[in-house]
């Protein structure tokens, strides 16, 4: 039984090692579930949950998630919070409908719900959208139109036609371009590039062929911009194309370097991780979020408030951020 | 000196011991309270139900093994869901609907355990092919049933019940789980069929001289072993009230990880039904101690693998030099 002696004696130790945090947990704790760890999108929101747990003394605030992107694995760490009895949950859901069973059992214990990226959740006291689409899609489109000069032929990517945000984002900057700047003109429309990089390559490589004195492309998947920036490079016309569409800092950098991308958009997780946390401790706090409302987060300044699906708000930041050549690498991810 | 399976037993139900004590002392009481033990029960049938299938393929040898669990069983939910939309509407008669789900989803499991055994006991391919091939099948017809998307069941109270409901303290999936185990582990030792099984397992050249109907053995085998997929898959559609093709996407590897540190023999031929499921609950206890504890998900990979080596290494390694003797 002497194994059995050192295996009790090293949880002994290791208890004592680990029981410091957790004797201080006689307060408010915020944990943010996200969809996988180890991605450089949640690496960054962490930093977010992280920046929020050092401004505030009385909140503990974590972030945890599944090794493997699985809706069931992030459900059953879910139901391990309720159990574990944390104030609120604040998730990134990999698929909302997998989890309305676990979080109607979470409120009902009393737990506060938050959601980020899930406004079709019934069962959240709140969800979290960093900008309105049509809004953002137009804003891209702006860009664009403005380093074509408002004319020229342009295109659109799309991650698939079935990609709601996608088909929204592109929609809104063909309607803006129609409205404002009649000199432009939208030629093949909605690539799929099946959000894979050398679908968009092969795409893009088609529509230069296909019309050699194309001027603009607005991409909607965050790897359309680097398929078609390959395209473009490949070809040798930088200088004479625009390519705006949404863009990681980390991955598109190159493409920016040599202007085959010329401006990216996206919005920060770490600011949503951050205003994730803040609108759990108002709703902890009992306090009312109504529209035009400061969570003091960039892009959170004022924020629109609508009654989502079910008891739960929604709550609409305009939280893009939008780099090119000289400060993309303000974003490490 | 117990024997070799008796100390097996003992060992992983020392573990669930340590785990369970080890997390009241570092996440507090709530990790023992009633309320988390029964939501760690309601946890463990879903990859439990799959590992038992793991079990009985590799007991069967030849290389047994089936990969097309868990897509056996999302398609099980979405087709059962298809066809009962189509004739109850769960709001008339909820109790009606949810028996004929969960009738249709095992008719499902049947089926698709039954293509598993045919194709393994007649087509001859290995086991590891086929039941890859089958996954990819199950997997594409669920795609193309839902275009890959979730189907919302809504919410319907006695399927959520079953889901999570304790009565008498324990939730009654994992009473099922419970009983299915039971069942199989009565067939497996008691009955002519587990005895037969057990031998093709351990030497089939001497179970074909026996006379025993090695494939006869092999598909019903494997039509069991679609049945409990379909059974966890009923589980999964009541705990989430929605079903999908990708849902429980990491369970291939973990139910075969349970099946193992079970002491199910990879090569076939032994496997005790109560060691697999003090290993279901011995993982499960142990990742929601590290979710209690929000420690990374990737370091639980890890503790599994050291307790996996742990274990292999304790069946090969003698204690009881160590041990103090007791004749």
């Amino acid at each position: 039984m002497k194994s059995v002696k050192k295996l009790a004696g090293s949880a002994l130790v290791l208890s004592t090692i680990l029981a410091g945090p957790a004797l201080a947990a006689d307060e408010q704790t915020i944990t943010t579930v996200v969809k996988v760890t180890g991605e450089n999108w949640f690496i960054r929101m962490n930093e977010g949950v992280d920046a929020f747990n050092a401004d505030k003394e009385a909140i503990d605030a974590t972030q945890i998630g599944p090794a493997q992107a699985d809706a069931a694995q992030q459900a059953r760490i879910i139901e391990d919070l309720v159990a574990k009895g944390v104030s609120a949950i604040a998730v990134v859901p990999m698929d909302p409908s997998a989890l309305e069973g676990v979080l109607r059992r979470a409120q009902g214990r009393g737990i506060k719900v938050i959601a980020h990226e899930g406004d079709s959740i019934v069962n959240a006291d709140a969800d979290i959208e960093a900008f309105d689409n049509a809004a953002f899609g137009t804003k891209i489109n702006e860009g664009l139109a403005e380093c074509m000069g408002g004319e020229g032929k342009w295109t659109t990517f799309v991650g698939s036609l079935g990609s709601l945000t996608h088909n929204q984002w592109v929609d809104a900057g063909a309607a803006n371009a129609e409205a404002k700047y009649p000199g432009m003109e939208l030629v093949a429309a909605k690539n799929e590039s099946f959000n894979d990089a050398n679908k968009a390559y092969e795409k893009a490589k088609e529509i230069l062929r296909a019309y050699p004195d194309i001027k603009g492309f607005q991409g909607s998947s965050a790897i359309d911009v680097i398929g078609i920036g390959r395209a473009i490079e490949e070809a040798g016309r930088s200088d004479q194309t625009c390519v705006f569409g949404l863009g990681l800092p980390k991955d598109t950098g190159p493409y920016l370097e040599t202007g085959a991308v010329d401006r990216i958009y996206f919005w920060d997780p770490k600011d949503a991780g951050y205003v994730m946390n803040v609108v759990s401790e108002k709703i902890l706090n009992g306090e009312e979020i109504t529209d035009g409302a400061d969570l003091g987060v960039q892009g959170y300044n004022s924020v629109k408030v609508s009654q989502g699906p079910g008891k739960g708000i929604i709550i609409q930041g305009q939280a893009w951020v939008d780099v090119g050549k000289e400060n993309y690498g303000e974003y490490p991810f | 000196m117990l024997p070799r399976a008796d100390r097996q037993t003992v060992f992983l139900a020392l573990i669930n011991v340590i785990v369970l004590v080890t997390g009241a002392l570092l996440a507090g009481a709530n990790f023992i309270d009633s309320y988390n033990l029964q939501i760690m029960a309601a946890q463990v049938p879903e990859l439990g139900l799959l590992a038992l299938g793991v079990t009985l393929a590799m007991i069967s040898g030849n290389g047994g093994i089936d990969l097309s669990g868990i897509a056996l069983a999302n398609l099980s939910g979405i087709v059962s869901f298809l066809v009962v939309r189509a004739l109850v509407v769960p709001g008339d008669d909820p109790l009606l609907f949810s028996w004929t789900f969960a009738g249709v989803a095992i008719a499902v499991g049947l089926v698709g355990g039954l293509l598993n055994g045919i194709v393994i006991a007649f087509a001859g391919l290995t086991p590891l092919i086929a039941t890859l091939g089958t996954q990819l099948l199950f997997t594409g017809v669920a795609v193309w049933l839902t275009n890959g998307s979730a189907l919302s069941l809504g919410y319907i109270p006695p399927l959520d019940s079953f889901g999570n409901l304790p009565v008498l303290g324990v939730p009654l999936c994992f009473t099922l789980f419970v009983v299915v185990a039971a069942l199989i582990a009565y067939v497996l030792r008691y009955t002519p069929f587990g005895v037969k099984l057990m031998l093709l397992g351990s030497n089939a050249k001497a179970a074909h001289y026996g006379g025993i109907p090695a494939r006869r053995m092999i598909v019903i085998t494997y039509t069991i072993c679609g049945i409990l997929a379909s059974i966890a898959g009923v589980v999964i559609a009541s705990r989430n009230l929605s079903v999908k093709w990708d849902y429980g996407s990491s369970y291939v590897l973990i139910a075969i990880l349970i099946a193992v540190l079970g002491g199910v023999k990879p090569e076939g031929g032994y496997g005790k039904v109560l060691c697999v499921l003090l290993a279901a609950t011995a993982l499960q206890i142990l990742s929601s101690l590290f979710n209690f504890l929000g420690i990374s998900n990737f370091f639980r990979d890890l503790a599994w693998g050291v307790l996996l080596l742990a274990l292999l290494a304790s069946a090969r390694v003698n204690f009881s030099i160590w041990l103090p003797s007791r004749q």
